[in-house]
């Protein structure tokens, strides 16, 4: 059953005066089929907190472990491969690619390491009917509504079957309808793939349909 | 019809929009906006003004190219004449005294400063004496003899008095430099001789026509500047000048007090005097008849009575010439003078001998009379000379019909009825051999009397006659021939030829008793038909004496007529400084030929200016939606985005001005040292003018304005929606649109640049186009097959954007960028566009690179030119052992064609100067004839040759012996290097287009190009028939100019037998390999220079790309970090990238190599392009590489990007 174990990590950015501590020994655990909301305010930390969960970042001190492999021990490449097979990313500006179709978009992930094999291509068929975009394969992104440019991209964020799943404001530019269709799609396909799902939010809406909700205050989970 | 309207249209609306703008302007609170916009998006807007200052650099650069040429060739020539501006320089020596004359002259001294007499032989040859080794030689040097206020004529370091002492002589460097020679260096110089009798006439002598000076001492090597490059010819190239005393000279060339020219200095040094003051400066000198080189003496047949007196049976004055022939024009003259006062023309000419005919026309016998003189003459009352035993004038001998005198009547018992045959010499030599013309049959009309003198002659003393001479006892009408009249015996005749028949002693008893006296006469009419020539058409006049008249009364006579005739019989001035000022402005005019070649460069410029601004708009996408929103309207919008672009345009063109100036040297400093072989002298400096600056920002603006104007109307295209949202476009599938129009418009635009192609690459279309037109035509061709492509380019890329094709397939990363790259068409086209514009330049530009051919060369492989004539027959094998001995045998299988050669202006490639008077080479027959089976002819750009003549083009030469008359209605054929047409001379028409030179002697030859060479060694030259030349160019003697085939044979040793046997006629032998490489260097190094242009249309075309590619990260960081995020390495994402910037690249080459390809091939096929070879690839890889290094800016700001940042959207 895979895992992610985040151990007192700690992040701070440099400035001109002292560092900035955004995160002070966080410490978190979940494990496959679980899901997380994490608010707080603006500029609480909650995006670096994903973005370290990510792997897009590396924390100042402690540890993160997925399946307890430290990503952070992996060099460059190796973390992206990582990244690729075992976390998949949702955010609020859903990042599409304007130049490819829905299909090729999704497609994304596989395009990292290589031309995508006839599974994934597939699966990518698979994930766009679950999102109720295949009408939609061909199109490109401006010409989606933003419900289902989220879609898309929550569709590719779960090309590889990610052991993690990561979520940033996934509903923030959506009206309510949208944001209500998106959340609902997006843990139902999570519990489908029994992947661990860490949505960042401060819509309390969506982080109460969620089975666990932390709060993110002073850099400290509460 | 739609378009139609629409284009009637344009011209309101833009009218509108220029008072829209202007009345923007009026605004204050827009000039703020505008002002403060400019002050906040600096960033981008000085990108833009940099793209512009390109531009506006290589535009201005361009006329300041034009400016240097014309001002460094003005400098040039103001720098070698100092402040002489006209030169008089005659082919005979006259009285120095009339330099003094003349600079006493009030009207003189109105005008002109000083006037200075010197001798000047432009054809000099100066050899060194070697201590030991073989000499240098030095040809067509020009010899000055001069005096030491010379040096003041000039500026700088001349001007310091150098002064040639005797036994001296002053090199230039150029002439050092070639010679060897140090100061202190002992050389012999060897100048044409004095020789009054012209040398391509029988009696011309032909072995003395060398003077030499001997050991001469080196006294100075002055440099190439100043008087030290003092020349009469126009040309850059550094003249080899020699300098030596007046007074030495004189004496070594017995012209005592002597001169042959006269060098006058006007009142500023940098302007001539007035056209008013040149014209009257030859009426102010005031020659003697003997500075015309003619002679009047006065003749009288006298005879003593028995009681000691003496009676005057005829007395008048004779007027002669001391070249023996009388010129046509100082006939007329003394037609004019003396026609009044009873003035006879006499042509007398010497037969070779004359015999009995039998009634059946056949000798009778072996008896006949060698080397007597007949005189042509129509008799009159006063002089006679032929009277009837009545003493009634002959009037008229008719023709066929011969008058003798009782001496050769008695010797070969003639009667009247009787025949006879003169034989005689043709009246002109071929190579220096006097030739047997037709012998001539006549018939005895009358014999006249012939007294026997008392006493005959004894040394200088005349015959005495006791009985009345008769009028034909006149040995003085045969001018005076030095080596002949002078001689006490027919066998110490000093002749240039053989005497063949046997000189018996009644004949050297008629030499004693009436020496020159013409055994025979005929009618001026047959005289003239049998032997008048080029170099006249009589020997002497005769003026009756009378009361008051004395030879000087008749000289002075004679001079006024001169002066109202308008003839200045050789004595013209010259205003060499006008003529050379005139010439200064150029045969190529550089401004437009960079211009032409630069277009792509500006059009490179103006590219990326549209593509720096279209970024800046889309960039500040966000301000203008926001300016829409709240209610704006999108002219006034657009009127401010171009009144931002009118800001930068005239910040970004004031930039290029001084880009250009810096342009304008860099290129410069390229003409004078890597660059040289176009411009052959490192003359070239700065010049500048007000005009060419302010063209150059004007056009620079005013072209960028209306590029930015085009931009902002393209994002009028975007909704306000995408505008906000910060985008100017957005990708969305857009249907296919009707390609129908579009197909059309691409085969229209490249049939028309096939067409425009053929055009420039069709010789005789293309001469008619001029240098420029044909440029022009090139490049318009290359113009429209580049748009053509980029138009098919940007289609392609709309539908790859657009395409449905799906990324799965391999190769992924390939697929993925091109995808990219056709993201945003416009933007990746105009970026193909830039790179392609230079590509076409360099490839192009490397296709027209010549190697000499051939056919260049038409199969020979030395060309020499001799300071002095030659006039033997050089293919004449017995000539040949004569003259070189048993080296002769190193010219065995060698075939020489001399030709005839008038001096004049250097109308080559090598001359930046207009050719006003070109040199001018006569083709002999010899030489068509030679071309009917030659294995190698010259290589023909076109002609007038129809049927069988197109085997041999050369044959529009040949004409019968009739030479044409050189007049607008009968102009002469003449043959010309293509070259030498287009670029020096600017015949555009190409073939049969009418030609003509001005001389300084009044004369206008008209020519007509009859034929266009390619590429030849003959460049530079008018080539026309032996005979027109002999007509048109009677001065001109002998051979000069050789074509030298050496077959087989080592041509180094034949040149070296060559150029000594002829060392005293300066014979200079040069490869042909060694010329059509120099003449070619020319256009070659030109292309290099263009070639240049393209490196920096590939510097903006680089910068473009690397711009776009850096933009177009910048713009795609949110997609990247995306990517990134999904797991694509760094590395990964940097390939793409790359490859991205490849394809543009890559495809910007391709589009390039691909038009030039079209707009090269019809040049190919024509023979005026060369496959480029290595050069082009190792030019194409150094883009390729170039580019691709630019490309890594792109990967560097990838491989930087912050992921997290970007994801946030920061």
């Amino acid at each position: 059953m895979s895992t992610l174990s985040v151990t007192n990590v700690s992040k701070q950015f440099p400035t001109r005066g002292e560092p900035l501590q955004v995160l002070r020994d966080v410490s978190l655990e979940m494990k496959a089929g679980e899901n997380l909301a994490i608010l707080g305010p603006s500029g609480c930390g909650k995006s670096t907190l994903l973005h370290l969960l990510g792997t897009l970042d590396a924390p100042t001190s402690g540890t993160i472990k997925l399946n307890d492999q430290d990503p952070f021990s992996l060099e460059e490449s190796q973390l992206a491969r990582f990244r690729n097979e075992n976390i998949g990313f949702i955010f609020q500006e859903h990042h599409l690619l304007p130049q490819l179709s829905v299909l090729e978009n999704v497609l994304v992930p596989a395009m990292a390491t290589g031309t995508p094999s006839e599974e994934l291509v597939q699966r990518a068929h698979d994930l766009i009917n679950r999102v109720g975009l295949e009408s939609r394969l061909s199109h490109r992104p401006a010409e989606l509504s933003g419900g289902e440019r989220e879609r898309a991209a929550v569709a590719r964020s779960l090309l590889h079957r990610p052991l993690l799943l990561l979520a940033d404001e996934p509903t923030g530019n959506l009206d309510r309808t949208n944001a209500q269709q998106v959340a609902q799609l997006l843990l139902e396909i999570q519990q489908q793939e029994q992947t661990m799902l860490v949505v960042v939010t401060h819509n309390n809406e969506l982080a109460d349909q969620l089975q666990k909700q932390t709060t993110l205050d002073n850099g400290q989970l509460s | 019809m739609s378009r139609w309207r629409s284009i009637t249209r344009a011209i309101p609306n833009l009218l509108t929009n220029v008072r829209g703008l202007v009345g923007m302007f009026r605004d204050r609170q827009a000039r703020q906006f505008i002002a403060r916009s400019l002050r906040h998006h600096w960033r981008i807007n000085l990108a833009v003004a940099l793209g512009v200052s390109a531009a506006t650099a290589v535009l201005t650069g361009a006329l300041l190219i034009g400016d240097s040429t014309r001002g460094s060739l003005r400098q040039l020539t103001l720098d070698r004449l100092g402040s002489i501006d006209e030169v008089l320089i005659t082919d005979r020596f006259f009285r120095q005294e009339m330099a003094a004359q003349i600079a006493s002259n009030e009207q003189f001294k109105a005008n002109y400063r000083a006037a200075a007499p010197a001798i000047l032989f432009p054809q000099g040859t100066v050899a060194t004496v070697p201590e030991n080794g073989s000499p240098a030689r030095a040809g067509n040097v020009l010899v000055l003899g001069i005096e030491s206020s010379f040096w003041e004529l000039g500026s700088g370091p001349q001007a310091e008095k150098l002064t040639a002492e005797e036994g001296e002589i002053i090199l230039n460097e150029p002439l050092a430099r070639d010679l060897k020679a140090k100061v202190g260096s002992r050389v012999i110089l060897r100048l044409p001789a004095d020789q009054q009798v012209h040398a391509d006439s029988p009696m011309g002598d032909k072995d003395n026509r060398v003077r030499s000076i001997p050991e001469l001492t080196v006294s100075a090597i002055i440099p190439a500047e100043g008087l030290g490059q003092f020349s009469l010819r126009s040309s850059q190239g550094q003249p080899r000048n020699a300098y030596i005393a007046l007074p030495t000279l004189q004496e070594e060339l017995r012209q005592e007090e002597k001169v042959n020219a006269i060098l006058v200095t006007g009142k500023s040094s940098n302007e001539p005097p007035t056209e008013e003051a040149s014209q009257s400066l030859s009426s102010l000198l005031q020659p003697e008849l003997e500075d015309y080189g003619l002679l009047i003496k006065p003749v009288s047949l006298d005879y003593q009575t028995d009681n000691g007196e003496t009676r005057t049976v005829l007395s008048y004055f004779s007027l002669s010439s001391q070249r023996l022939m009388i010129d046509e024009k100082t006939e007329a003259v003394a037609q004019q003078a003396f026609s009044q006062v009873g003035g006879q023309a006499v042509l007398t000419y010497l037969a070779n001998s004359m015999v009995k005919l039998t009634p059946k026309g056949s000798p009778a016998g072996d008896e006949l009379v060698p080397y007597s003189l007949i005189s042509a003459i129509d008799s009159q009352e006063q002089l006679g000379p032929l009277k009837d035993e009545a003493g009634q004038v002959i009037e008229d001998i008719e023709d066929g019909k011969v008058v003798i005198n009782s001496w050769l009547a008695e010797d070969l018992k003639l009667s009247p009825g009787d025949h006879i045959r003169v034989t005689f010499f043709e009246s002109e030599t071929d190579y220096g051999e006097s030739s047997a013309a037709e012998p001539v049959d006549l018939e005895v009309q009358a014999i006249v009397p012939l007294t026997e003198p008392d006493k005959p002659f004894g040394g200088r003393r005349p015959a005495l006659f006791r009985e009345p001479p008769t009028l034909v006892n006149d040995p003085d009408l045969t001018p005076e021939v030095p080596g002949v009249t002078d001689r006490r015996s027919i066998n110490d005749w000093d002749l240039p030829f053989k005497l063949k028949h046997r000189i018996r002693g009644q004949d050297d008893d008629y030499w004693n008793h009436y020496r020159t006296t013409p055994k025979a006469f005929v009618s001026m009419k047959t005289g003239q038909e049998l032997w008048s020539s080029r170099f006249g058409r009589v020997t002497s006049f005769r003026i009756p004496a009378a009361e008051g008249i004395t030879a000087k009364s008749l000289g002075k006579q004679f001079v006024q007529q001169v002066q109202q005739s308008g003839e200045a019989l050789g004595f013209e001035f010259i205003p060499v400084k006008r003529k050379a000022l005139d010439a200064s402005r150029g045969a190529t005019p550089f401004d437009g030929l960079f211009l032409s070649l630069s277009f792509f460069v500006i059009a490179a410029g103006l590219m990326l200016v549209s593509l720096l601004f279209r970024l800046g708009v889309e960039q500040r996408a966000n301000e203008i939606g926001t300016l829409l929103a709240v209610g704006t309207r999108r002219q006034q919008v657009a009127y401010l985005l171009v009144g931002e672009g009118i800001g930068v345009a005239c910040l970004g063109a004031l930039l290029g001005i001084a880009a250009g100036i810096g342009y304008a040297q860099l290129m410069l400093l390229g003409l004078r040292t890597w660059w040289i072989g176009a411009v052959v002298s490192p003359f070239l400096d700065f010049h500048w003018t007000v005009r060419s600056l302010m063209i150059g920002y004007g056009l620079g603006v005013l072209t960028s304005i209306i590029t930015i104007a085009w931009s902002v109307s393209r994002t009028r295209e975007a909704s306000v929606r995408q505008l906000l949202s910060g985008r100017t476009s957005e990708l969305s599938y857009q249907p296919p649109s009707q390609n129908k129009s579009k197909f059309t418009l691409i085969t229209i635009l490249l049939l028309s640049a096939l067409v425009l192609a053929t055009i420039a690459a069709i010789p005789s279309i293309a001469t008619k186009l001029g240098s420029e037109g044909q440029a022009g035509a090139f490049l318009g061709a290359g113009a429209l097959v580049l748009t053509a492509l980029l138009i098919i380019i940007a289609g392609r890329l709309k539908r790859t954007s657009a395409s449905e094709t799906t990324l799965v397939r391999s190769p992924l990363l390939p697929r993925f960028a091109a995808r990219n790259a056709s993201r945003n068409a416009g933007r990746s086209t105009v970026t193909i566009g830039l790179v392609a514009s230079a590509c076409f330049l360099i490839a192009s530009m490397s296709a027209f690179r010549l190697d000499p051919s051939q056919a260049g060369k038409g199969g020979f492989e030395m060309v020499a030119r001799s300071s002095l004539p030659i006039y033997i027959d050089l293919n004449d094998q017995q000539q040949r052992e004569e003259f070189f001995g048993d080296e002769s045998q190193e010219l065995s299988g060698t075939t020489i064609f001399p030709l005839r050669f008038q001096p004049g202006d250097d109308a080559s490639c090598n001359n930046l100067y207009k050719a006003r008077q070109p040199r001018v080479i006569g083709i002999t027959p010899d030489m068509i004839a030679h071309f009917n089976t030659a294995e190698v002819p010259f290589s023909w750009a076109g002609s007038a040759a129809v049927g069988d003549q197109e085997s041999n083009p050369w044959t529009l030469l040949a004409t019968d012996s009739t030479s044409h008359a050189g007049t607008e209605e009968d102009p002469l054929p003449v043959v010309i290097d293509k070259n030498t047409a287009m670029y020096s001379l600017q015949l555009w028409g190409g073939v049969g287009q009418s030609y003509s030179v001005d001389y300084e002697d009044g004369r206008t030859i008209h020519f007509e190009v009859v034929g266009l060479l390619a590429n030849s060694i003959l460049q530079g030259s008018l080539l026309i028939s032996e005979a027109d030349f002999e007509h048109h160019y009677p001065d001109v003697s002998g051979y000069r100019y050789f074509l030298i085939d050496t077959g087989t044979k080592n041509s180094d040793q034949a040149a070296q037998v060559l150029e000594n046997r002829f060392s005293d006629e300066g014979f200079d032998t040069r490869s042909t390999d060694e010329l059509l490489a120099s003449l070619l260097q020319v256009q070659n190094t030109y292309l290099s220079a263009f070639q240049s242009l393209g490196a920096l249309g590939l510097l903006l075309g680089t910068f473009g790309l690397a711009t776009v590619q850096l933009r177009n990260v910048l713009e795609r960081r949110s997609e990247l970090a995306l990517m990134r995020s999904s797991g694509f390495a760094r590395q990964r994402l940097a390939t793409m990238v790359m490859l991205e910037h490849s394809i543009l690249l890559l495809g910007g080459l391709a589009t390039g190599i691909f038009a030039s390809l079209v707009t090269v091939l019809p040049h190919w096929f024509s023979g005026g392009a060369a496959i480029p070879g290595t050069r082009l690839i190792i030019d194409l890889l150094v883009i390729l590489v170039v580019g691709l290094l630019a490309g890594l800016a792109a990967v560097a700001a990838t491989l930087r990007a912050p992921m997290i940042s970007a994801l946030r959207g920061d």
